[in-house]
């Protein structure tokens, strides 16, 4: 009865025994969650696998078409990204709010900055024909299959994008909440959890930048 | 009660990964225009990537210091990656010659 007599925290739920075990089910939660976030990606990178394996040619001809510059400036921004977020965790942690603030809006910044290069990558395609499926016009790659490279890149750089997109916003939201005092050192989960769905987009675009980019 | 999940990475350690990351990044774009044969250039690159996200799960995430299983949740999802792919390949590289391949 002793641990009842506790003061609880007001944002420990009632289902909850403790503010620590609170934070683990949802640290837990958004594991699992990953988990099924890599198991979305892996159905694109079984493809990616079979393709290549049927076309080792295809891929060595289409990536010259993709500008190992920019996707290397790509994957320098969302590591900086990534960086960026940590420290905005450890800035909450520690109570340091506007700290925390500027880290989650520079890593924001990063992400628009990731955004606006791949739509520069997207329009220069767009202009040469180089569209998804059907609407290959391109002429450039002597392969039959030439287009099937490129709908596995639009569909695996695609659904990044739309993760990237979704991150901004999800990150802006929690930027807001620490603005307003939700978080403390004692309560700052969603910063945290948050954190973790950034860092897999991260970890995503880590693996997709060597199959895409640096085929040779 | 679980010191474990509330573990504040040390700011030189987040930043000497951020580093770490960059340099690989250099590294694996460097690899790329030196030309290795054939498999061994997707192997080098994929295990710089591997070590990159590594670094990025086990610092950044905080599964170092972090209840273990919530790592084998990550490997658990590997797994079922490499058993997708295995039996998909079973399936695609050894289909009859008749089968149109795209």
């Amino acid at each position: 009865m002793a641990e009842q007599a506790q003061v609880r925290a007001p944002h420990v739920q009632h289902h909850f025994a403790s503010s620590d075990q609170q934070f683990d089910s949802a640290k837990m939660g958004m594991w699992v969650f990953l988990f099924t976030e890599i198991a979305f990606f892996g159905g694109l990178f079984v493809a990616y696998i079979i393709f290549r394996a049927w076309n080792p040619e295809l891929f060595t001809l289409a990536a010259t078409q993709l500008s190992t510059p920019l996707g290397a400036t790509n994957t320098l921004v969302l590591i900086a990204s990534s960086l960026t977020v940590a420290l905005a965790i450890r800035a909450i942690q520690t109570d340091k709010k506007r700290q925390s603030i500027i880290l989650l809006l520079s890593t924001v910044g990063l992400a628009m900055v990731f955004m606006i290069i791949k739509a520069f990558e997207y329009a220069e395609k767009f202009a040469k024909g180089i569209a998804p499926g059907a609407y290959y016009t391109y002429e450039g790659i002597a392969h039959e299959s030439a287009s099937v490279f490129f709908s596995i890149y639009y569909m695996m750089t695609g659904l990044h994008a739309l993760h990237v997109v979704i991150g901004i916003g999800i990150l802006l939201w929690i930027a807001w909440k620490v603005h307003r005092n939700h978080f403390s050192s004692e309560y700052y989960t969603p910063v945290e959890i948050s954190g973790l769905y950034w860092h897999l987009v991260d970890v995503i675009w880590i693996f997709l930048f060597p199959l895409l980019y640096l085929i040779e | 009660m679980s010191s474990h999940s509330h573990h504040i990475i040390p700011f030189r350690t987040l930043v000497a990964t951020g580093l770490a990351l960059t340099v690989l990044t250099i590294l694996t774009v460097g690899v790329y225009y030196i030309d290795f044969p054939d498999p061994i250039n997707i192997i080098v690159a994929l295990s710089i990537a591997v070590v990159k996200a590594t670094l990025v799960g086990a610092i950044f995430m905080g599964l170092y210091w972090d209840d273990k299983f919530n790592t084998l949740i990550l490997l658990m999802a590997f797994l079922f990656f490499f058993v997708f792919v295995g039996i998909t390949l079973l399936d695609t590289m050894f289909r009859d010659p008749s089968i149109i391949v795209y």
